[in-house]
């Protein structure tokens, strides 16, 4: 599903040149569910954001579905996020000038879907995460967990193969946290593949999978946490 | 081109949730959209007046006053002789001795009518009094009938009340005095000055304006073939191409030398004297093309200035659009549409408020009214305006690296 090659991210300012990934290798199975985890400033969002072809690298390899996605153009980065991808984000980036409907429209819009099926589409994926009754509501007027079920639902929308969460309970409570934890777990289960960066060891641990990042590299540690995790299991 | 891409709900939308820098800058693209459709209307109907043509040859002719003291001063005398100078400088077609120049602001009128007696329809007309070298001297042209001849032609002195038998009016004139019958036939037709003196017209002179640019009848001429023998006098000139120049400063020359019994004063173009008596219209035609400007320059940057501030306000959303797979056309797209959404208000108030305007002017100042595809053009020029001003910004916006969405908080 998502190989990653010895991939090296390089942030250049005036006076440093931060290595946010040095020989970046991982590969993730279709269908499995990873946490990752790993020290503040070790490169869990760089690595997402290539993943999910916000960014670019400087070296290294990435495979997305089988497909070399190192020299696309920006277009057509644009057009494999709004297809393959689906992003949620710590703080839900909903949009707070449309509503509900509005709201999970954005990616459909951009994928060209026609009304009745983009309509379709919106009501589905509002009612699997609980809202479907709240669709005329401006984000404002929900709770953060119901905003960030919104957020779920219109990156489910457009029937991604790949979800990428940064943090996606960051900045929730406990209970509304694992909450969105359960929702994440159904729709893995029903065969989307998730990525998912997160500070919260007991969250990542309900993960199929666990990888630890450090210094811009997974760590050997990884291997070490996910047998943990199987023994306990 | 896919049409569901187009976002036009949700932009609509969304402006409705946040109206007022998007109605601040429809109300003020209503506001240029009215100032600038009827400033150009003006501009037109003005331009339109400055380019009516005098019916005089403008460019090639001169004017100079001539004026007599002390008792010694012989006006018929200097006249005659002052022409014949005049008429044999080389470079000069011919010259007339005329009461008052075309154009210039100044001169005299009379009312005429076709019949005799008070209370009768009437037309008024600028009188020329001139000579038979009138027609040349003037560049006009007789269309019908018969041009003076020297026998026509009589002295007129100070407190003369009476008028020549015959005179050449112009055709705009013929056809304002016998509105029924073709223009030709007022050849050799009696009108009355004075409401009873006829005068028999002799011919039909093609064109030549009034003093008075700013009049209704400005076509209404009268020729009346009569040399003044007042003590102050002008003589119109008229030069071969390109001499007018060279021969305005070496004819007051030699008329200053040849007769010390009086002054040569008042030397002027007749370019000179149209362009002092357009100079008003000049001025408006500045002062709103300026404004004009201005305000479309305001209103762009109005316009780019709350793009601006927009697309500074809507980093993250353009990052997270991105992220949830906008290309950069998306973006660019998106405030486009959105400037095109707030440009339509405003082009639609601006059109009723153009109109309004307009009404108002026809009411007020007696302007004519704006004719209908000013509405749409002065729409179509504000959208343009709208569309180029946020295109920078739109630009601008989509640069912003979908990577913000994660990065900002
Ligand atoms: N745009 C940027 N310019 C310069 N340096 C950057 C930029 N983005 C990230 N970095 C640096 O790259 C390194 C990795 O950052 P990254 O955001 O991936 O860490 P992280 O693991 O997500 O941290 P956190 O847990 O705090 O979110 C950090 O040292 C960070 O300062
Ligand atoms: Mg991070």
């Amino acid at each position: 599903m998502l190989t990653m090659h010895n991939v090296k991210k390089i942030f250049r300012t005036d006076l440093v040149e931060t290595h946010a990934l040095r020989d970046f290798n991982l590969q993730v199975d279709e269908g499995d569910f990873v946490a990752v985890t790993g020290p503040s400033g070790s490169g869990k969002t760089t690595f997402l954001n290539i993943a999910g072809l916000l960014e670019t690298f400087e070296g290294g390899t990435y495979e997305l579905d089988g497909k070399n996605v190192s020299n696309l153009s920006d277009k057509q980065r644009s057009q494999l996020r709004n297809e393959k991808i689906g992003f949620i984000f710590q703080s839900f980036n909903l949009i707070p000038d449309l509503d509900l409907f509005d709201n999970v429209d954005v990616p459909l819009r951009y994928r060209g879907f026609n009304s009745a099926e983009r309509k379709k589409r919106i009501e589905n994926s509002l009612e699997l995460v609980g809202l479907a009754n709240r669709m005329k509501h401006l984000p404002s007027q929900l709770s953060g967990g119901q905003q960030q079920r919104v957020a779920i639902a219109r990156a489910l929308a457009g029937s991604p193969r790949f979800l990428l969460a940064d943090e996606p309970t960051g900045n929730l409570d406990t209970k509304m946290a694992l909450s969105v934890m359960e929702l994440l777990k159904e729709i893995n289960d029903t065969g989307t593949t998730i990525v998912m960066v997160t500070h919260d060891q007991d969250l990542a641990k309900q993960a199929k999978r666990n990888i630890y990042v450090r210094d811009g590299q997974v760590s050997e540690l990884s291997e070490v946490v996910s047998l943990e995790h199987a023994a306990n299991a | 081109m896919n049409i569901n891409k187009w976002e036009i709900g949700p932009i609509f939308r969304a402006l409705m949730r946040n109206k007022v820098g998007a109605v601040l800058i429809a109300i003020q693209i209503a506001v240029t959209m009215t100032i600038i459709v009827n400033s150009i209307f003006i501009i037109i109907e003005r331009s339109k007046l400055m380019q009516r043509e005098s019916g005089i040859d403008d460019a090639n002719s001169f004017y100079i006053t001539n004026t007599g003291f002390g008792d010694e001063f012989d006006s018929k005398a200097t006249t005659i002789a002052d022409l014949e100078l005049i008429r044999n400088t080389p470079g000069v077609i011919d010259a007339v001795q005329i009461n008052a120049i075309p154009n210039s602001g100044s001169g005299w009128s009379m009312s005429f009518q076709t019949e005799p007696g008070e209370n009768k329809e009437d037309q008024g007309a600028a009188i020329y009094m001139v000579d038979e070298h009138a027609t040349k001297a003037l560049d006009i042209e007789v269309i019908a009938g018969e041009d003076f001849t020297p026998s026509d032609v009589r002295w007129r002195e100070n407190g003369t009340r009476d008028w020549p038998d015959t005179v050449l009016i112009t055709k705009v004139l013929a056809e304002s005095l016998f509105p029924d019958t073709p223009w030709q036939e007022a050849v050799g037709k009696t009108m009355y000055i004075s409401q009873t003196e006829p005068m028999i017209i002799k011919g039909i002179v093609d064109k030549i304006q009034a003093p008075w640019v700013g009049w209704s009848d400005l076509e209404h001429s009268v020729l009346t073939p009569e040399i003044t023998q007042f003590s102050s006098t002008r003589y119109f000139i008229r030069t071969q191409a390109g001499e007018r120049d060279r021969l305005m400063p070496e004819i007051e020359e030699a008329l200053a030398s040849a007769n010390k019994q009086r002054i040569i004063r008042g030397l002027r173009s007749v370019e000179e004297t149209r362009e002092r008596s357009y100079r008003g219209d000049a001025a408006m035609i500045k002062i709103l093309s300026t404004t004009m400007v201005i305000l479309t320059i305001v209103t762009a940057l109005g316009i780019v200035g709350l793009a601006s501030f927009s697309v500074n306000r809507r980093k993250k959303q353009i990052g997270t659009r991105r992220a949830l797979g906008a290309s950069q056309s998306a973006i660019v797209r998106y405030f486009m549409l959105e400037n095109f959404l707030i440009s339509s208000v405003g082009v639609i108030i601006g059109a009723v408020l153009t109109i309004g305007l307009n009404m108002v002017l026809v009411n007020v100042f007696s302007l004519p009214s704006l004719d209908w595809y000013f509405v749409p053009a002065g729409m179509l020029v504000l959208w343009l305006v709208g569309q180029i001003a946020v295109f920078g910004p739109a630009k601008k916006a989509a640069n912003i690296p979908p990577a913000l969405a994660t990065r900002t908080v």
